[in-house]
């Protein structure tokens, strides 16, 4: 009876290792869509490319090594995406020859640090949740996108996870949404 | 006639020339000695030791990957982080804009200690969680590359150490934006809110 129970947990804990291993790596496949990195997306027309800016802690008392991991993650994950014909950041001398330039701002609302510690021992509590707005605007202030956004770690990563997940979020929403094409855009009024 | 053969060294009261001369000599041997191993073994006093640890680079620094382990070090006026076998990647120290240290408490053991306390029965592994962690020091450093782009980067550091390298940077011609007991707040902040 023992023995039986056993095996079922071991069962049970594999199942949930394989499907944390598979969901990653279907997300990554998603996000893998090929496009031309020849400025023109899959339906042939102009993309655009964005400056990330650095993350905006709002009122929220956020830890520096979390402003810097957001920014990190937004840069890595919005590079995968594909939709981008160049991915800035920011400060970037280049992007002031760059005609069609979305800027991302990023603003913490809401922060709990939680712990990994809690979250092993508990399952139930101990959660790290970020919510962030994020607005895409071009030069002259536009806003093209505007998306609240979360990110969180439940159950099995360290904190800082938390931040890759929010990135990964903000990445898939902006493909998601509809831009305009480029050429429809505010002309440049300098860059940021 | 009948003389008796006398050293040059010998008095009437003795020996005493003899031993002035060897104690002259002893003396003089010992004075050069102590300033031979005095010059070998003390360093120039302007020059510190280069920091080096052996850390985790998290994210960030550009040419690495993310979560390789590896030797941070200062080399010059470079901070330099060398995966074991490949080749360097550095920044320049002045170009760093903001540096903070924290830290930070996370699982040891990986993925076999993640299987291992799913495959503790009767909720054992929760035990377990208990006594697999351990705290890190953490570094965070803002820093432009050559385009003035600003980049991020996070190292995790044993413990204690985070702060020597901070301090060691900032000696060095690092910036930073926050004041000291700013810093200290922040780092605090994170301490009492981020115990993992």
């Amino acid at each position: 009876m023992i023995t039986s129970k056993r095996v079922s947990l071991i069962l049970l804990a594999l199942a949930m290792v394989a499907m944390a291993v598979a969901h990653p790596l279907q997300l990554a496949a998603q996000a893998a869509t090929p496009k031309s990195s020849s400025g023109r997306d899959s339906s042939g027309g102009v993309q655009w490319s964005v400056q990330v800016v650095q993350v905006d802690p709002g009122d929220v008392n956020l830890s520096p090594s979390f402003q810097i991991a957001i920014y990190e993650s937004l840069l890595q994950e919005l590079g995968k995406t594909k939709q981008f014909k160049q991915v800035l950041r920011e400060g970037d001398r280049n992007a002031t020859e760059v005609s069609d330039l979305l800027i991302l701002k990023t603003t913490v609302q809401k922060y709990t640090a939680g712990s990994e510690t809690r979250r092993a021992v508990t399952t139930v509590s101990g959660a790290t949740k970020l919510t962030v707005r994020s607005q895409l605007c071009t030069r002259g202030g536009q806003v093209i996108v505007e998306r609240t956004v979360d990110g969180n770690v439940r159950f099995l990563g360290s904190n800082l996870r938390a931040t890759h997940n929010l990135a990964r979020n903000v990445a898939n929403t902006i493909k998601q949404s509809a831009l305009p094409e480029p050429s429809l855009s505010v002309p440049a009024q300098g860059a940021q | 006639m009948n003389r008796r053969i006398v050293p040059a060294e010998h008095t009437p009261h003795g020996y005493m020339p003899m031993p002035h001369r060897v104690w002259a000599y002893l003396i003089l041997l010992i004075g050069c000695a102590v300033a031979a191993l005095a010059q070998n073994a003390s360093p120039p006093t302007n020059v510190t030791a280069p920091f080096s640890a052996q850390v985790t680079h998290l994210m960030g620094f550009e040419g690495a990957a993310n979560n390789a382990g590896g030797t941070l070090s200062i080399q010059g006026s470079a901070l330099q982080f060398q995966k074991n076998g490949k080749p360097a990647v550095e920044v320049s120290i002045a170009s760093v804009q903001d540096v903070f240290a924290g830290d930070q408490s996370r699982q040891v053991g990986g993925l076999p200690m993640t299987l291992g306390k799913a495959a503790t029965p009767f909720g054992g592994g929760r035990v377990v969680s208990l006594f697999a962690h351990k705290k890190y020091d953490t570094l965070t450093l803002e820093y432009v590359d050559a385009n003035g782009g600003v980049h991020g980067a996070i190292f995790q550091l044993q413990k204690g150490q985070g702060g020597t390298l901070r301090d060691e940077l900032v000696a060095r011609g690092a910036h930073v934006r926050q004041s000291e007991d700013e810093a200290t707040k922040q780092s605090t902040a994170e301490v009492s809110s981020d115990h993992k």
